[in-house]
């Protein structure tokens, strides 16, 4: 994970209040501190914010690609999706919403 | 020399009081946003230095913004202020002057430096001269920004290992002098407090000192005792340093001043 002598932070963006925060990138930095003012520059220089975290990447536990058939459905499980909801015909109309 | 009605009503003592302040606080933001734009492609690790080169960028769009309103009081446009002046003509303090040094002194002149922004942009905030008021609100956002940077980095280098705590309190000792020369008085001094656009530069570094000083301790450095201000800077007398540093800044502007960028 160290590809320089220091760690490296996940950064995640808010551009609105209520917003869900969204990965944008990594910065390396010495500790969270050092971690919050270098990404503020990195990430909200083009971009509203109103809030950023930063979170060590080795505090995340992720899946492995080779693993990623195990998300895939073997049978048809269309019964999960949400289709009798007027919102969902609508987005399905409007081509954004591939899956649910 | 054009004014505003606006301005014209002004007395000729209030303007050259403005003018002189205007002038002071732009000279600053442009010469320490070129000197810590030096650090672009240099810095210590790539993050560090997009954060030094951005912050760079501000106070040069902050200077701008100073002879924007320079130019309301009859003085030449930005460019020609910033790139068709001479150095002698500048009012800068001399801490902005001084060349960049290692990462520790730029990061202690930033700190330093961006203190005391803080504190006469908090004061400005409620001057009399209303386009200043509004104007600097605007910025203390950024300067907030800078203001954090710089007490991070005075934090982590003050205490990481011997050597960067050597060198912080090398930086300190070396720019608390010329940090004082920042709130050098002018002859205008007397009028820019009657008129109510600032209080006098004694009251700032009052509030600067109560700022810095407990910053500076509690990174693990030590205040430098009686250390004396480095004036001569708000009356044009500048280190040789300052006219290399205009000349390089200038050189592609006098190629051709009528080009169009």
């Amino acid at each position: 994970m160290h590809d320089t002598q220091w760690r490296v932070f996940e950064v995640f963006h808010q551009s609105t209040r209520g917003e869900p925060h969204v990965h944008v990138g990594s910065v390396h930095a010495p500790d969270a501190e050092s971690a919050v003012i270098l990404a503020k520059e990195q990430f909200s220089r083009r971009q509203a914010c109103v809030n950023m975290w930063v979170v060590p990447a080795e505090a995340i536990t992720a899946t492995r690609y080779e693993d990623a058939d195990m998300f895939q459905h073997g049978t048809d499980k269309s019964y999960r999706e949400a289709f009798g909801y007027e919102t969902t015909k609508r987005a399905r109309a409007v081509g954004d919403m591939q899956e649910i | 020399m054009t004014l505003t009605a606006e301005h014209s009503a002004l007395a000729t003592a209030h303007r050259e009081a403005l003018a002189d302040l205007l002038l002071r606080m732009a000279d600053d933001e442009l010469v320490i946003g070129h000197r810590n734009s030096e650090w672009t492609g240099f810095g210590p690790i790539l993050e560090a230095d997009i954060a030094f080169s951005s912050m760079a960028q501000d106070e040069i769009g902050h200077a701008q913004a100073y002879y924007r309103l320079l130019q309301d009081l009859g003085h030449p446009d930005a460019d020609t202020m910033a790139f068709a002046r001479p150095s002698a003509k500048f009012r800068c303090s001399s801490l902005v002057c001084l060349p960049r040094g290692d990462w520790a002194f730029s990061v202690v002149r930033q700190f330093l430096y961006d203190a005391a922004e803080s504190v006469r942009l908090e004061a400005l905030a409620s001057s009399s001269y209303a386009p200043l008021a509004t104007l600097v609100r605007k910025l203390r956002g950024e300067e907030k920004y800078h203001l954090l940077h710089g007490r991070t980095w005075m934090m982590k280098l003050g205490s990481a290992n011997d050597e960067s705590h050597a060198r912080m309190q090398k930086a300190i000792d070396e720019l608390f002098p010329h940090a004082l020369g920042l709130f050098e008085p002018t002859q205008h001094e007397s009028a820019i407090a009657s008129y109510g656009i600032q209080p006098r530069e004694s009251v700032l570094l009052e509030e600067w000192r109560r700022s810095v000083e407990p910053v500076i301790r509690e990174a693990g450095l030590r205040v430098p005792a009686n250390a004396s201000p480095v004036h001569g800077g708000r009356t044009g007398k500048h280190a040789p340093a300052l006219a290399e540093m205009i000349d390089a800044m200038q050189k592609v502007y006098r190629i051709d001043p009528s080009a169009k960028w």
